[in-house]
């Protein structure tokens, strides 16, 4: 393996630019996990207009802030309110508010810091290694390959979300079939524009992205629910002992491991994984009653999974141009627009921006661990700013951020229109993230289908001829059994998802 | 709602500063919306029709910036991709003709989208106004070095072949065509986006030749990954004096891509002659020439008049071998 | 916001990892029926024929040369298929949830911020941010007068100094 690059990737993070944005991307992440009601996908489509505005590399290193700032943000609010900001704190809950209750709130907010920062950091190692071996495939992956591998990204995150997978596939051809909009690029003719000239060029992806997810989320947030508010727990020592540390020690490794290996499956990410660090540190432990008492290792496992998970999530995008979730769907339409083609080219064609990434996630999680102990303190009081105040300035940000990125009044009615979409969905039960990835893979993966058919004549059974094709049509095959599998492995775990 | 209104306020302030701090780093100043009789009067937008890092957008940049410091205004690049830059050229017909919004136009856009679009929809120069040329960029037709495709009468041997165009409606697209029907070789066409795509097509034996842009092609030519067939240039690229252009082997194929700054309709000669000489001594800073060089750019900066001559002429060119030889570049509904 | 909710959550605290989540089951709004799943489903297949219909008359091509309604063809014919299947597994397919007394309170807002679109292009951002920022706060928020009157001025000054002062956008403005 050659580290030249990786070595230039430090130059390309420590230039203060990239360095401040790392900080401001970890900050928001973590303030807008502390905010129950914006998950991480709401809210770097919120952000998106502004991210245009730099180079591509600080744009995505600001964007990853974001989401694992997110992950450890969540942490705080599941321990002191017994919310959990995200659904991969969920189980967090368990034992966080239990420590909280007792008088520990500090340590298990510690723990939580520490095991997040061995987490991203065990996971970035990972990354580093695994990425190249995949982008030495790199030039075998033609139109063929491209196709299956969207079509299997859809279905992956189709079959692990909440709901039920016809829903969630009913989501995504929604998206497939708006990425058709605008003007075809093999003919130059115009498809389902209906002669609006601001829909020749296609539906952009940010005021979609920006409607389904943020303004839709607010819109679902007007209705009441779960609006307990609390009085959050006093939080003394943030520390935790020394005794504390080595007691969860064991947990930490074993969660960042789980994390790492569920992150990397496309639709696993960090709900998955926190759940299954979690369950196994139960069922490993010489006295698991004590979980749910405010056991240390509830709270070190699975948040150092979820961030694990939550870095290692990266893996499919960079290497193989596949979203693994929501937020990662986003993060790539960002890309796209940046005209970055995130895929197995990406280490060779932009090494700057592949190696700058991946290394920001190293400083970003050292900022994570230092800043998480002091800003405790902070993100306390921030829990007391209301929902009824946040809204209208995120609905202000949202509405004048459309506006921004193309000086159109035209991308602000997009917006709406999306947010009632999205709010619609919410309501009837289909989920929003299969539509935004669906829409944001449809182009490639029509064009991809079409070259295809163009270099085999025709003839469907092309895909089978060739070696790595024929792989992920097998691959394929397997993913639509999966569902079932996850069913039962949901149904013995018990999720719960919480919005 | 037992929150006081005082702390309820404070956290309000709190959350705006946060805000403010955040919004701060946006950056950059998206273009200003005054006109008026001085030229410059605030910054110059100049659009690029394509998606950044490409040929055209690295132009345009490269020549951004010796000009903002000649004219002393900002000349931010503005991408505003879109059906081959025909969308940013039918914005820039509707804006003001007062300088203050210029565009880096395509031959390719010009002379073969327009071959493959509805009338309604072409790009005709006559509804601009020519600052000044720029250069021109030849394409090559590659293969994969291991294929053993080294002539074109390996091409006529091989049987079917698909080739790779950088997009329709493109150079690339115009220049193999027509020589795969000159030649009756029998292929297909596979449309990519862009230079990179299709030569990664051709390194990755997803497609067996591509006519690429030779400055995209150069680094890899030089690597020894891919094999130089012919180029469509009108003599011999002094960088590939090996490799015969079309023309010589018997194709009367003459495809190149030129680029230009043009801004809308009607601008007063007082103002193009400002700008004309701004480019002009853009053009001979040293940054800028050895970027031509690095790119294998060849040079073409004529003034409106010659370059509208010699543009048309090429449209007129393209326009007969499409019809002669009964090539349809894509849908014209 | 039910302010009874608001001070005593249902059922007190729970003890263990079972009743958090019984307690969460409690508080999620009442799920919607079957009768929305067949409305959905006949939705989608509506517009999967809508597709089918538009696809057609962008040509169709073959699969050796797919033409521009190729793609789009596939796409509606699978959404045709799931919107069926949706209305025959209506019973089984998972809800969504009811739409509620409160469900005006999302029209309000969404019609508030259409408002807010359609006056930026001739009066500026400012005064629409004021009265959307008003309406939020205190109709849907049950903020009191004081601080909705605050916020109402502080949200659009701030914006603008944001917007307007610091980014230079080109963000319509009146002043």
């Amino acid at each position: 393996m050659d580290f030249a690059p990786v070595i230039d990737g430090f130059g390309v993070v420590l230039q203060p630019e990239n360095l401040l944005f790392c900080l401001i991307g970890v900050t928001v992440g973590m303030l807008i996990g502390v905010l129950p009601g914006l998950g991480p996908a709401a809210t770097v489509a919120i952000l998106l207009p502004i991210t245009l505005t730099v180079e591509p590399v600080t744009a995505i290193i600001m964007l990853a802030g974001i989401f694992y700032g997110a992950q450890y943000g969540g942490t705080i609010t599941s321990v002191l309110l017994r919310l959990p900001g995200e659904a991969s704190s969920v189980v967090t809950v368990f034992d966080g508010y239990a420590m909280a209750r007792q008088g520990r709130a500090g340590a298990a907010l510690g723990i939580a810091a520490i095991g997040s920062f061995v987490g991203g950091t065990i996971a970035i190692i990972g990354l580093t290694f695994f990425a190249p071996l995949v982008a030495s495939f790199a030039l075998d992956f033609g139109p063929p390959e491209y196709t299956i591998l969207a079509l299997l990204g859809i279905l992956l995150v189709a079959s692990v979300g909440s709901g039920t997978l016809v829903k969630a596939l009913i989501a995504a051809g929604i998206g497939l079939l708006l990425a058709t909009i605008g003007r075809d690029g093999f003919t130059g003719s115009e498809r389902f524009t209906f002669d609006v000239l601001q829909l020749s060029d296609g539906i952009d992806f940010v005021p979609i992205a920006m409607g389904v997810f943020g303004l839709g989320e607010i819109l679902y947030n007007l209705e009441d629910r779960n609006n307990n508010t609390k009085a959050p727990t006093k939080v003394t020592k943030v520390l935790p002992s020394k005794a504390e540390i080595k007691q969860s020690s064991g947990a930490i490794g074993r969660g960042s491991v789980i994390g790492f290996f569920l992150g990397i499956l496309p639709g696993g990410g960090a709900v998955l994984s926190s759940l299954a660090a979690y369950a196994y540190e139960k069922k490993c432990s010489k006295n698991p009653e004590r979980f749910g008492q405010g056991a240390i290792e509830g709270v070190a496992a699975p948040e150092s999974a979820n961030n694990a998970a939550a870095t290692s999530s990266f893996i499919p995008l960079l290497t193989l141009g596949i979203p693994a979730n929501a937020t990662i769907a986003v993060i790539y339409g960002a890309l796209l627009i940046q005209g970055v083609t995130p895929g197995p080219q990406l280490v060779e064609d932009n090494p700057d921006i592949f190696w700058g990434v991946v290394n920001s996630m190293y400083i970003g999680n050292v900022f994570l661990l230092i800043m998480s102990i002091p800003l405790i303190g902070i993100f306390v009081k921030i829990l007391q700013v209301r929902a009824a105040i946040l809204a209208p300035i995120t609905v202000l940000i949202t509405l004048i951020g459309a506006y921004t990125i193309a000086n159109s009044v035209f991308d602000i009615f997009l917006v709406c229109l999306f947010g009632a979409i999205g709010y619609l969905m919410k309501k009837v039960g289909l989920e929003p993230g299969p539509l935004v990835l669906a829409f944001v893979l449809g182009v490639l993966l029509e064009t991809a289908l079409r070259r295809s058919l163009i270099l085999f004549g025709g003839d469907p059974t092309g895909f089978i001829g060739r070696p790595i094709s024929g792989t992920l049509v097998a691959i394929l095959v397997a993913v639509i059994a999966f569902p079932l599998i996850a069913k039962l492995w949901k149904s013995k775990t018990k999720q719960k998802e919480l919005v | 709602m037992t929150t006081s209104p005082t702390r309820r306020l404070r956290a309000l302030a709190g959350v705006a500063v946060l805000a403010l701090g955040l919004s701060a780093c946006g950056g950059g100043n998206l273009g200003s919306d005054d006109s008026g009789e001085n030229f410059p009067d605030g910054a110059i937008n100049l659009t690029v029709g394509q998606d950044p890092g490409g040929s055209t957008d690295l132009i345009a940049r490269a020549l951004a910036n010796p000009v903002s410091d000649d004219l002393g205004v900002e000349v931010p690049v503005l991408n505003r991709p879109g059906a081959n830059g025909a969308l940013a050229a039918k914005e820039l017909a509707s804006k003001s003709a007062n300088g203050q919004e210029l565009m880096v136009m395509n031959l390719s856009l010009v002379a073969i989208t327009s071959l493959t679009v509805p009338e309604d929809d072409a790009i005709n120069l006559e509804d601009y106004t020519v600052i000044t040329g720029i250069s021109e960029d030849d394409y090559v037709l590659v293969s994969n070095a291991d294929s053993g495709l080294n002539t074109i009468d390996d091409l006529k041997g091989a049987g079917a072949l698909n080739y790779a165009t950088t997009g329709t409606g493109t150079g690339s697209q115009l220049s193999s065509a027509l020589l795969f029907q000159l030649a009756e070789i029998d292929g297909t066409a596979v449309p990519f986006d862009g230079g990179s795509p299709a030569l990664t097509a051709v390194l990755g034996n997803q497609v067996d030749v591509a006519s690429i842009q030779l400055g995209e092609a150069m680094p890899q030519i030089e690597a020894g990954t891919i094999t130089p067939i012919v180029t469509f240039a009108a003599d011999r690229n002094e960088f590939l004096d090996d490799v015969p252009t079309a023309v010589e082997e018997g194709y009367d194929v003459e495809v190149a891509q030129a680029r230009a700054i043009v801004g809308p309709k009607d601008m007063s000669q007082d103002v193009v002659d400002q700008l004309r000489e701004a480019f002009t001594k853009a053009f001979e800073t040293d940054a800028y020439t050895s970027f031509n060089e690095q790119n294998l750019l060849r040079p073409q900066e004529l003034d409106g008049d010659e370059l509208t001559e010699v543009w048309n002429q090429s449209v007129e060119t393209y326009r007969q071998l499409t019809e002669e030889y009964g090539i349809d570049l894509g849908s014209t509904e | 916001m039910t302010p009874d909710r608001a001070e005593t959550p249902v059922g007190g605290e729970p003890e263990s990892v079972e009743e958090l989540v019984a307690q969460w089951e409690d508080e999620k709004p009442p799920a919607s029926g079957p009768l929305t799943n067949v409305a959905t489903g006949a939705l989608v297949a509506l517009l999967g024929v809508a597709g089918v219909i538009g696809s057609r008359s962008l040509g169709l091509g073959s699969t050796s040369q797919p033409g521009p309604g190729t793609w789009p063809l596939v796409v509606s014919v699978a959404l045709i298929v799931l919107g069926v299947l949706l209305v025959a597994r209506a019973r089984t397919a998972g809800f969504g949830e009811k739409f509620s007394v409160d469900s005006w309170r999302v029209v309000a807002g969404l019609a508030s911020m259409i408002a807010f679109t359609l006056l930026i292009g001739n009066i500026g951002f400012e005064i629409p941010a004021a009265l959307l920022a008003f309406f939020w706060l205190k109709v849907l928020g049950n903020e009191g007068w004081r601080s909705s009157a605050v916020g109402a001025v502080l949200m659009p000054v701030f914006f603008y100094l944001i917007f307007v002062t610091l980014l230079k956008t080109n963000i319509p403005h009146y002043f």
